[in-house]
């Protein structure tokens, strides 16, 4: 029939090329992640990459690890521990924002924005400068007879690296449903009889884990995979995910580093599927 | 009279939930025609099948004879008043109603003259530049009114316009309506859930319900004459009783028998009855036809709406005299004042007063109301 | 607010812009340390003008940042209106899931399978070139896509489905329905989703990293290739000027809405306006800047393309030559036909040997180390040079000729060499335990030491202590080495690259080992607590780095032109002053302005006098090493650094 053909003609223009991108530029490269990884340098079939990511190892002081696996847990818990500081840092001050008044919330979302603005690679060597032995910060400490820490070359240091690259991702998605949230609701719970923390741990909060979800997955996932801050800010001590997968790049074993990147991958999806399951268990239709 | 719109069995359902069933209707050049009915009748699907907007499984639509099933909105002579007016938020009062002339690239003279026009016809002369949001409801409406009528359509189709309006808003924009559809000699049909409305405004009004028309007739006609208990019940206020038809013009109900005016039933038939609360008369008990004992009285401001219990059904009679609460009364009814009807599938839904609260009723038709959105 | 959110907002403000606070003060630095601030001056901003090549990056990163940006909102918003009218739920849930892997996957996997795509497809086509320009285009289109999806679906489900009826109902076909009528409301998600595109394509280095190809480099590429000589606060003028050219923006922006109508219209219309001025206003400057950075382009009739170390090359700084540039004018001259060249750099001889390896770039000069060189022969990646277009060959001196990686003089024209010594701070080390490679394992220097953050250098400089031949197949001398290595890491401060600059300037180590022309660049940036010293180990690693043909080269002659341009006299003493490494060319070392130039301490230390050079250099340098004993080698380096 005419009229039903003429919508479909419209949706086919709308979504085909974006269908075929989607196809051809996120899916087929993804079958090739899976397809280097589960072949030779020859392209027949083996699975000795995928086994070696899991039962390579190494002696390590106090007896024998398993090398990949033990990075995978470092790079694992230092993403997990920097995407809880964004989210802890980032809550308020969404909040606050979406509580401003509505020119001072456009002033605070480009202030946010701003840093994002300067190179990445270029940002984490103004960080080298602030936190070395005899940078800004042991130097002011210092001037106030605070005594000097050691930060660079720690995880704390590659932590706060991951934190003040990805810390706009965080609060862009909270600052977005938070700024939504209507205030009737709060006032409404105020109303009820909820106390200042009440409001915010019974209204405000299950309705922001939308937005706290898509924050979560948009820090935790950059910064798992990160190589350019471990190397800058943790002395090039801190052998993260990332640097294997660059690593195994750069020495040209494609295969290896495939399979290392599938691995991740593999996780990291089912981690996000099992997440946003949840979220929308608990939120109805929430989505990312 | 030339008919302008015919639907000839037009069914539609989505994702398999049937909407219309089977729609045969005919809409005449010049005439105020309402689609009334309850929330989810279907009379909005109906009305997006004249304007384009979807299209039907079944049958056809006919526009001055010609079957239009597949003519996209743009190219019907059709045009929409919405519910919501979908005002476009961009642009200002008059660019909304100059929209439609831009489309057909009118010279620029004519597009002011037209605008002007029609703001005038609408009382808005002098709003051109401001911004549509910050209209009030009633100009917003206006504004609508003006950007569909602009193009000359011969349909004008009109979804539930009035019901973000407050009452006295509402009465006026009646009134008002009307007006521009005699002026203009457009056809107007009209989509509401509010009977007042309905009968109030239109030449032809059509009772719709679960995807079925019950009834097409003028207001009086679907009052005075409703054809079940649907529609009795919608329409208007109803105390609806089962009935034994004696003979004709002789009808037997609540333990007694009464004359009456309707004939054609089989012997002893068991029918609807309908009686309207104002058509009751309350006199002494003794010269009561019934009798009954009140349990509740409302003072309504032009009557008392007082609920009687007769024999264990309760009646709605509305009443210039006052009686009291638990006062025995008795009840006098005139031939005209019943009104028999066939037994149909309606029959013991409707027409009992023994829950009836005004809170709950009111309650009802504003959920209706809602949900139609 | 209450004064609790206030405090808190200013200190989550000092820790966002404290870096920023940084950049800024460093990029007036008068010396070359990102550390060590020695006075304020301008310098860095006229560097930054002269750099032609920098402000081609970043040019280069404009236009993408554009093009991806435009692009994917154009198809984002086309998809998001097609998503949202979608009715059958598995199509629906199916688009939802694809749109949402870019963002659940890491960048390195996007990066990595795009890659991995491209060079697959590009091999099977026997395209020469699959990683160019268009690659990263369609990389960054890629992971931009989602964000303006994002953006766009949310308002498009907000819009009042009535808008587009109704203007379909007063005369307008589908299409100008939705321009007319349904844009414009969801215009503010469009912009947002664009601002955000073009943001995340600008700041993107890890995809671009994988993806990025021929003669098109952007700004993260070129400062993560820096890895040789290090990021100088020149490029902290460059950010500097980006940041105000957008807080410029961003007060126009809101000025202009101040402006604007007055108080009750005002809330409606402004953020959109705003938006659309600050998306116009991106444009407008992007333009701008590219218009003005590609005045030094030109039209490019015959390409170059070279592949280089990153700032391994006199770009025109400190009033020096610009050898690139000048090779273009040159050749006009010369030849009276102009000619482009792409120039790109990478950050290690494994990058570019990856690279090239991929068969998905094509370049016509590139200047690996020794080994590298060697590896590229053995693997039959060089072609041949043909020494007649090269007369200037003649001036390279004997003892640079013939060494292992070519020995019969076929396939390099060496570029310069250089010797690895130790570099440490007198004020903290003891001149008694200053020799030897020993003192990177002295304890006394425990958590100051710095070592490379290379397999292959850190390696080297264990086995030279151990007296192993750092080119030995024998694993278990690797493992006495590995150990070595991993009895240093708790000594071991950092591991580092260019990071050995900052460090050693600053003070933040007092002992590493390094190319000797960099200790000259150190001390002129150290800190007036620091005192620099260098010396040579008995055995230390010499390298060579050299020009070379690779064989996807596409024009033989052009690259001969360059490569004996730059052994004529006046690049290659530019390029010799830029670089402090050694020159193997008589025209340089023998130049008496240029020993002036250098100074007689930087002489001695840069071509130190040795006996039998070649012999030497042909026992102590790195050769290429066969596959295994390098997996065996990486394996083992992992092993060090994840302990």
């Amino acid at each position: 029939m005419k009229t039903t053909a003429r919508p479909a003609r419209r949706q086919v223009l709308a979504l085909g090329p974006y269908s075929a991108w989607a196809v051809l530029f996120i899916l087929v490269p993804l079958l090739f992640v899976a397809y280097y990884a589960f072949t030779d340098d020859n392209f027949r079939f083996t699975l000795e990459h995928i086994q070696r990511f899991f039962t390579a190892t190494s002696s390590a002081e106090g007896g024998e690890v398993h090398t990949y696996l033990l990075i995978f847990w470092r790079s694992l818990k230092l993403a997990l521990i920097s995407t809880a500081i964004c989210l802890v840092l980032g809550y308020p001050i969404a909040y606050i924002m979406a509580r401003a008044k509505p020119k001072v919330q456009k002033t605070f979302m480009t202030v946010i924005m701003i840093p994002m603005w300067m190179n990445f690679l270029i940002r984490t060597y103004a960080w080298m400068t602030i936190l070395q032995d005899t940078g800004i910060l042991n130097n002011f400490l210092a001037a106030l007879h605070l005594g000097r820490i050691h930060i660079i070359g720690t995880e704390a240091a590659v932590v706060i690296g991951m934190v003040y690259d990805y810390f706009p991702y965080m609060i862009l998605p909270l600052y977005s449903i938070m700024a939504k949230m209507d205030v009737k609701l709060l006032e409404a719970a105020r109303d009820l009889g909820c106390s200042s923390f009440g409001v915010l741990r019974r209204v405000v909060w299950p309705l922001s884990l939308p937005g706290v979800i898509s924050g979560v997955n948009m820090v935790l996932i950059p910064s798992i995979s990160t190589f350019y801050i471990s190397q800058k800010l943790g002395d090039g001590k801190f052998f993260l995910i990332g640097d294997a997968i660059e690593g195994q790049y750069v020495a040209n074993n494609l295969h290896f580093a495939a399979a290392i990147a599938f691995v991740l991958m593999v996780v990291l999806l089912a981690c996000m599927a099992l997440l946003n399951h949840l979220a929308a268990q608990r939120t109805e239709g929430g989505g990312l | 009279m030339k008919k302008i719109v015919e639907l000839k069995n037009i069914t539609k359902s989505f994702d398999g939930d049937p909407v219309l069933k089977g729609i045969n209707l005919d809409i005449y050049d010049n005439e105020f025609l309402t689609l009334l009915g309850p929330s989810g009748c279907g009379k909005t699907t109906l009305l997006r099948l004249i304007g384009g907007f979807d299209t039907p499984d079944e049958g056809d639509v006919l526009f001055l004879g010609e079957r239009i099933n597949d003519l996209p909105p743009h190219q019907r002579s059709v045009n929409t008043v919405f519910q919501k007016y979908a005002l476009f938020p961009h642009l200002n009062v008059y660019e909304n109603v100059a929209f439609p002339l831009r489309e057909k690239k009118v010279p620029k003279e004519e597009i002011q003259e037209r605008v002007q026009e029609m703001l005038s016809l609408v009382a808005l002369t002098g709003f051109e530049h401001r911004n549509v949001t910050r209209l009030s409801g009633g100009q917003q409406q206006r504004v609508a009114i003006a950007r569909a009528l602009i193009a000359h359509p011969r349909v004008l189709l009109l979804d539930e316009p009035l019901g973000a309006l407050d009452l006295k808003l509402r009465k006026d924009m009646q009134v008002e309506l009307k007006k521009i559809q005699k002026q203009t000699g457009i056809t107007f049909i009209f989509v509401t859930h509010d009977q007042e409305e309905a009968l109030s405004m239109s030449d032809t009004v059509v009772v719709m319900s679960e995807g079925r028309i019950h009834q097409i007739g003028t207001s009086v006609d679907i009052y005075n004459e409703p054809v079940n208990a649907f529609v009795a019940d919608f329409i208007g206020e109803s105390n609806i009783l089962d009935g034994v038809m004696l003979a004709d013009y002789k009808v037997r109900f609540s333990g007694a028998k009464f004359q009456c005016l309707d004939a054609g039933f089989g012997k002893n038939e068991p029918v609807d009855v309908v009686v309207r609360p104002e058509d009751v008369d309350i006199v002494p008990l003794e010269q009561g036809q019934l009798t009954g004992v009140v349990t509740s009285v409302t003072f309504l401001g032009v009557h008392y709406e007082i609920i009687v219990d007769v024999g264990g059904f309760k009646w709605m009679i509305q009443t210039t005299d006052f009686v009291d609460v638990d006062e025995e009364i008795g009840i006098q009814l005139e031939p005209d004042a019943i009104h028999i009807m066939k037994k149909s599938e309606y029959s013991d839904l409707y027409g009992d007063y023994s829950s009836f609260s005004n809170e709950l009723e009111e309650l009802s038709n504003e959920t209706l109301g809602e949900e139609e959105e | 607010m209450r004064l609790s959110a206030k405090i808190y907002t200013a200190l989550i403000l000092l820790f966002l812009f404290a870096p920023i606070v940084i950049l800024l003060v460093f990029s007036f630095n008068s010396g070359n340390s990102l550390s060590v601030f020695s006075g304020f001056s301008l310098h860095w901003y006229q560097e930054l003008f002269r750099d032609a090549n920098t402000l081609g990056a970043l040019k280069n990163t404009l236009v993408l940042a554009l093009a991806a940006s435009l692009l994917s909102t154009i198809m984002g918003t086309a998809a998001a209106v097609g998503i949202n009218k979608l009715r059958n739920r598995y199509l629906k849930s199916a688009l939802h899931t694809a749109t949402n892997i870019p963002m659940v996957n890491p960048d390195i996997i996007t990066g990595i399978s795009l890659m991995l795509m491209f060079v697959f497809v590009g091999r099977l086509m026997g395209l020469g070139t699959s990683l160019n320009f268009w690659t990263m285009l369609i990389a960054h289109i890629t992971f931009c896509l989602p964000y303006v999806i994002l953006q766009v679906l949310p308002k498009l489900r907000q819009l009042d489905p009535a808008l587009s009826e109704a203007a379909m109902d007063l005369g307008c076909t589908p299409v100008r329905a939705f321009l007319k009528v349904e844009l414009p409301e969801i215009m503010p998600g469009v912009l947002t989703g664009m601002i955000m595109a073009f943001t995340l394509s600008l700041d993107d280095f890890v995809i671009s990293y994988f993806t990025a190809g021929n003669g098109f480099e952007t700004l993260p590429i070129r400062i993560y290739s820096m890895t040789k000589k290090t990021v100088t606060p020149k490029m902290y003028a460059l950010a500097t000027l980006i940041f105000f050219a957008i807080l410029t923006l961003l007060v126009v922006s809101n000025l202009m809405d101040d402006s604007g109508e007055e108080g009750t219209a005002k809330r409606r219309r402004d953020p959109r306006r705003g938006g659309k001025f600050l998306a116009g206003g991106v444009v407008a400057v992007a333009l701008v800047l590219i218009a003005v950075t590609s005045i030094a382009g030109g039209q490019n009739v015959r390409t170059l393309n070279v592949y280089n170390w990153g700032e391994y090359i006199s770009d025109g700084s400190d009033g020096s030559l610009n050898t690139i540039t000048a090779f273009e004018t040159w050749y006009e001259e010369t030849y009276g036909e102009k000619v482009k060249v792409n120039y790109s750099t990478y950050a290690s001889n494994e990058d570019l040997y990856a690279k090239l390896k991929s068969g998905a770039v094509s370049y016509d000069v590139i200047i690996p180390s020794d080994y590298m060189i060697a590896r590229l022969q053995e693997e039959g990646m060089l072609r041949p040079l043909n020494f007649d277009n090269i007369p200037n060959y003649e001036y390279i001196g004997e003892d640079f000729r013939g060494l292992y990686y070519d020995p019969e003089e076929r396939y390099t024209v060496p570029y310069t060499y250089g010797v690895v010594g130790v570099i440490y701070n007198a004020n903290q080390v003891d001149p008694e335990d200053a020799q030897g490679w020993d003192l990177l394992w002295n304890q006394k220097y425990s958590r100051a030491i710095l070592q490379f953050n290379n397999a292959r250098d850190a390696f080297g400089t264990a086995m030279y202590r151990l007296g192993i031949d750092v080119n030995t197949l024998d694993k278990r001398q690797w493992d006495r080495a590995f150990q070595s290595l991993v009895e240093q890491r708790s000594l071991v401060k950092a591991y580092v690259m260019d990071e050995i600059f900052n460090a050693l300037e600053a003070g933040e180590a007092d002992v590493g080992a390094y190319y000797a022309g960099d200790y000259f660049t150190m001390v002129d940036a150290q800190a007036p607590t620091v005192d620099l010293q260098f010396y040579y180990p008995e055995t230390t690693n010499y390298f060579f780095d050299a020009m070379c043909v690779p064989d996807c080269c596409q024009d033989q002659e052009l690259a001969e032109i360059f490569i004996n341009y730059m052994l004529s006299e006046e690049p290659a003493i530019a390029n010799a002053e830029y670089l402090y490494y050694a020159c193997p060319n008589r025209l340089v070392y023998e130049n008496e302005d240029y020993q002036e130039e250098m100074g007689e301490e930087v002489m001695e230390i840069l071509y130190p006098e040795i006996e039998g050079f070649a012999e030497l250099y042909n026992r102590y340098a790195y050769r290429n090493l066969p596959d295994e004993m390098l997996t065996y080698m990486n394996t083992l380096w992992e092993q060090v650094k994840i302990n």
